[in-house]
């Protein structure tokens, strides 16, 4: 009963109250950074579940998120693709391109595969920048369609808000879903010591591979959204600077926590924006919190295990025998 | 076969390659002793050009003076950075958690932090574009041998590479802190049984590593003529690049992995255009990781 | 159904040029209790991954109920029903006890992430059926909802056992279970192997306590530089005059091994 209280307020708190009040200071802008923090949201969780929850440090998400986005900015430029087909058909791509680069690298531990991510990355961000022909290289995609529905209502910076806010709660959802189920202390097992959970019959390639799989698929989401949102996308957009974005959002947030991630995000997008008088020292902002945060706070503001922890006394759940659950449903 | 213009970019390949080579050092030195990535490395390097650029711009001093004084900023950045971004995680001492896969992986968090703390200040304060170099001390005159045509920066790259590369074997090889470090590489906590004080060992390995990748900073500076905050991250990564196609723990698998990948690029470059070059070392990258995780020259280490 | 669940035939291992396993063969009977000794090095560990699928054979074969072993995945040889624990306990750490034995009963289960999307309870409510049953097997039901970081190195060792429980395995291969455990603490563990084996599961474990070796273990086998020296009832191993020297004549001759012999 608390649980839906507090997911009641949560959801009443992103669809009324906030838009109301940025409304009433006045719109437009406002809008458009909360929409960003939307689809940044989106994708640390989804590089928290790679990272976080299994393990895998990731130095690459940018390129997935590019990839979603350019499956998406092509696909409506060229195809004319509305955006209910752009959105599940980039997160499938990138979804699929993620799962085949997984697949070699599953047998690399640690630092090998993070810098295997980290070279993943770079040739995807460097393939979008020279591949002239295909992506205009340099150039980028410009008018791409904003998200509208024929008819009913025309793109606009409150209806991408509401849109990607809608996107990011399922997404909320779904991963949260996997990360608090069994399936979740599958792949957490993955992360703790991943030769013992072999050992102990759990198929850790498999794992991995699905983990990876269901990340880029909400990467590519977020890249759609980004790139419906914003209109144009460049390779900029995707360099190993987002990449480190991202992580060092996860970091902060907690490593491992789905909360974390979403609070990381708000935090590192909004601090450069109430720092606008030094906005231009975005990334030495985020470099500092970083490692202030990896110094001191190893497990993040909302790491993994305190937050469960607190998360199964509050909802009174899991060690009731007689209800047969061990994780929340 | 010995197409003049082919044999050219075999030339332009090893003097890229030998930069490589001195950055890859650095990290396999820093690698082996402390099984840590260090990825402000390259920041390390984009010191070296910079202290050379303010040091020519204030007082205009003869290049040798230059060098010492990218060696010295080197030195310094080297030991900052250890203190810094990698000391604090040692808190513990017991062998289980220093190779821990936390500990392991808040230094690799922590350096990445430092190395964009430092490429953003940098950016700040010089600006993101590209710095002349004073004409007086580029080193592109060239000089013609045979029908090949070198700048004499080539030289100075060949030169300096090779005097310190020699240098630093000696240095492992026959000097006590070079066995140090040989000792700790091998087994840190046997060597702190034998009575090497391990701390003073890691300081100078950075120190060491550093002061290559500045002085190969300072001298990529003098050759290509410009520099800028940013330039550090790609040759740190080809520099990895070539430590891992190396197998991790072998300076000179590195430096031979450096030049091969020195050359590749250059080839490409010529063949294609410019932007696909720096596609090779990452192709590479991954193509070394996937099929030859212990390096291509064996040896590497096999569960990191 | 045979007698013999596990048989390990010619089996070696070879590391460069050493042999950690010399064409080593034995087995194991259903519902049998043997215990595994020998001097340090002789390649105990080595032949509990090889069964495990944790290194590779590099001759011979095992099967496991007439199932062919030697080539198979260290999951898949879990999931055919060998359990194992280790030499140096490998307890997750940061995960709570449930959830640490939570992992057997997914290993054995499956762990489908569709299900877990799409599914009904039913696969949720088996997984924790199966973890519940393990903890209880073990005693460890009261502390389930805590940090395994926080158990007392006892308690972890019926924890790992506890976990591989939960995989519902029909032979448990056990490394060392009493190390580190002081008296009492030994006789209480063996009770409970023993009445795990009363209860129809087969066993295999290597231990360097000789009385608890002695006393639990129906048969036993005997291990020196990668082979086997010797294969018997505890009684008879006891004086086997190839083991008395295996023991004496190595360099880690400072247990009370002579003194049982």
């Amino acid at each position: 009963m608390r649980r839906n209280i507090a997911v009641g307020i949560l959801l009443l708190l992103v669809f009324v109250a906030l838009p109301g009040l940025l409304s009433a200071v006045g719109g437009g802008y406002w809008f458009r950074v909360t929409t960003t923090i939307g689809v940044f949201a989106i994708l640390t969780m989804s590089a928290n579940l790679v990272t976080g929850t299994t393990g895998l440090m990731s130095l690459g998400h940018a390129g997935f998120y590019g990839i979603g986005a350019y499956t998406a900015a092509l696909l409506a430029t060229k195809l004319h693709w509305p955006f209910l087909l752009t959105l599940p058909a980039a997160g499938l791509v990138t979804a699929a391109f993620g799962i085949l680069l997984a697949l070699p690298t599953t047998r690399l531990i640690g630092i090998h595969f993070a810098v295997a991510t980290l070279g993943l990355g770079e040739i995807i961000h460097l393939t979008l920048l020279n591949w002239v022909g295909f992506t205009r290289g340099p150039m980028g995609i410009s008018a791409i369609p904003g998200i509208s529905l024929e008819g009913l209502f025309p793109a606009s910076d409150i209806g991408h808000y509401y849109a990607v806010a809608i996107i990011a709660v399922a997404s909320a959802l779904v991963l949260g879903r996997l990360t608090h189920s069994y399936y979740g202390n599958a792949l957490r097992a993955v992360r703790e010591d991943d030769q013992c959970a072999a050992a102990m019959g759990l198929d850790v390639v498999r794992l991995k591979i699905q983990s990876f799989g269901f990340a880029c698929f909400f990467a590519g989401v977020a890249g759609a959204l980004w790139a419906h949102t914003t209109g144009y996308i460049s390779p900029a957009d995707f360099r190993f600077s987002e990449s480190i974005l991202v992580l060092a959002m996860i970091v902060v947030g907690g490593l491992g926590s789905l909360p974390g991630a979403v609070l990381g995000a708000v935090i590192l997008l909004i601090l450069p924006e109430v720092l606008r008088p030094i906005g231009d020292y975005r990334m030495v902002v985020v470099g500092a919190v970083m490692f202030l945060c990896i110094l001191f706070l190893p497990r993040g503001l909302l790491g993994e295990t305190p937050v469960l922890a607190i998360l199964r006394r509050q909802f009174g759940l899991a060690w009731d025998r007689t209800k047969h659950l061990g994780w929340r449903q | 076969m010995f197409d003049i213009f082919f044999v050219q970019q075999l030339v332009n390949g090893l003097s890229v390659g030998f930069i490589y080579a001195l950055m890859a050092i650095g990290f396999t030195l820093i690698f082996g002793v402390l099984n840590v990535v260090n990825f402000a490395h390259g920041e390390v390097y984009m010191i070296g050009s910079f202290a050379g650029l303010m040091s020519i711009t204030a007082f205009a001093p003869p290049l040798f003076v230059v060098i010492l004084v990218a060696l010295a900023f080197g030195a310094l950045a080297g030991f900052g950075l250890e203190r810094i971004a990698f000391r604090p995680f040692r808190r513990f001492r017991d062998e289980a958690s220093l190779k821990s896969k936390a500990v392991r992986e808040a230094t690799l968090l922590s350096s990445l932090a430092i190395s964009i703390i430092v490429r953003e200040l940098a950016e700040k304060i010089f600006g993101s574009n590209m710095q002349a170099i004073p004409q007086e001390y580029l080193l592109l005159t060239p000089v013609q041998i045979g029908p090949l045509t070198f700048a004499n920066g080539q030289f100075l790259i060949f030169g300096l590479s090779i005097a310190m590369l020699g240098g630093l074997q000696w240095l492992l090889k026959r000097t006590r802190i070079g066995l140090a470090i040989r000792a700790v590489a091998n087994n840190p906590m046997g060597a702190s049984y034998v009575g090497i004080n391990t701390e003073r060992t890691i300081i100078a390995t950075f120190i060491i590593g550093s002061t290559l990748g500045a002085v190969a900073g300072l001298v990529v500076g003098l050759y290509q003529g410009a520099i800028f905050p940013a330039m550090g991250f790609a040759p740190g990564v080809k520099a990895f690049v070539a430590m891992v196609m190396g197998g991790l723990s072998s300076i000179g698998g590195a430096v031979v992995c450096a030049l091969i990948l020195g050359v590749s690029e250059a080839v490409t470059t010529s063949f294609f255009a410019q932007g696909w070059g720096d596609l090779v070392a990452y192709v590479f990258l991954v193509i070394t990781l996937v099929f030859f995780p212990t390096g291509l020259f064996g040896g590497g280490r096999e569960r990191v | 159904m045979s007698t013999t669940i596990l048989e390990i035939r010619n089996v070696s291992r070879r590391f460069g040029g050493l042999l950690a396993v010399d064409d080593f063969s034995g087995s194991v009977g259903r519902g049998e209790r043997v215990g595994l000794i020998g001097p340090n090095g002789a390649g105990k560990t080595t032949l509990f991954n090889l069964i495990t699928g944790f290194t590779p054979v590099s001759s011979g074969f095992i099967r496991f109920d007439d199932v062919e072993l030697t080539h198979l995945k260290s999951f898949q040889v879990a999931r055919l029903g060998i359990a194992r624990t280790f030499q140096n306990l490998r307890v997750m750490p940061n995960l709570s006890v449930f959830d640490n034995v939570s992992i057997g009963a997914l290993g054995e289960l499956g762990h489908s992430p569709l299900a877990a999307l799409f599914g009904r309870r039913e696969q949720a409510k088996a997984v924790s059926q199966r973890t519940w049953e393990a903890l209880e097997r073990a005693g460890l039901q009261a502390q389930a909802g805590e940090l395994a970081a926080n158990l007392s190195y006892g308690k972890r060792k019926y924890l790992e056992i506890a976990r591989a429980l939960a995989l519902s395995p029909r032979l448990l291969i056990l490394d060392e279970p009493a190390a580190g455990l002081n008296d009492t603490e030994t006789a209480q563990l063996a009770e409970f192997i023993r009445k795990l084996s009363n209860e129809g599961l087969s066993l295999l474990l290597v231990e360097h306590d000789m009385n608890f070796v002695m006393n639990l273990c129906e048969r036993v086998m005997v291990m020196a530089s990668g082979r086997k020296i010797a294969d018997g009832t505890p009684h008879d191993v006891s004086r086997d005059p190839a083991v008395l020297e295996a023991y004496l004549g190595s360099e880690e001759s400072d247990d009370p091994e002579e003194a049982a012999a």
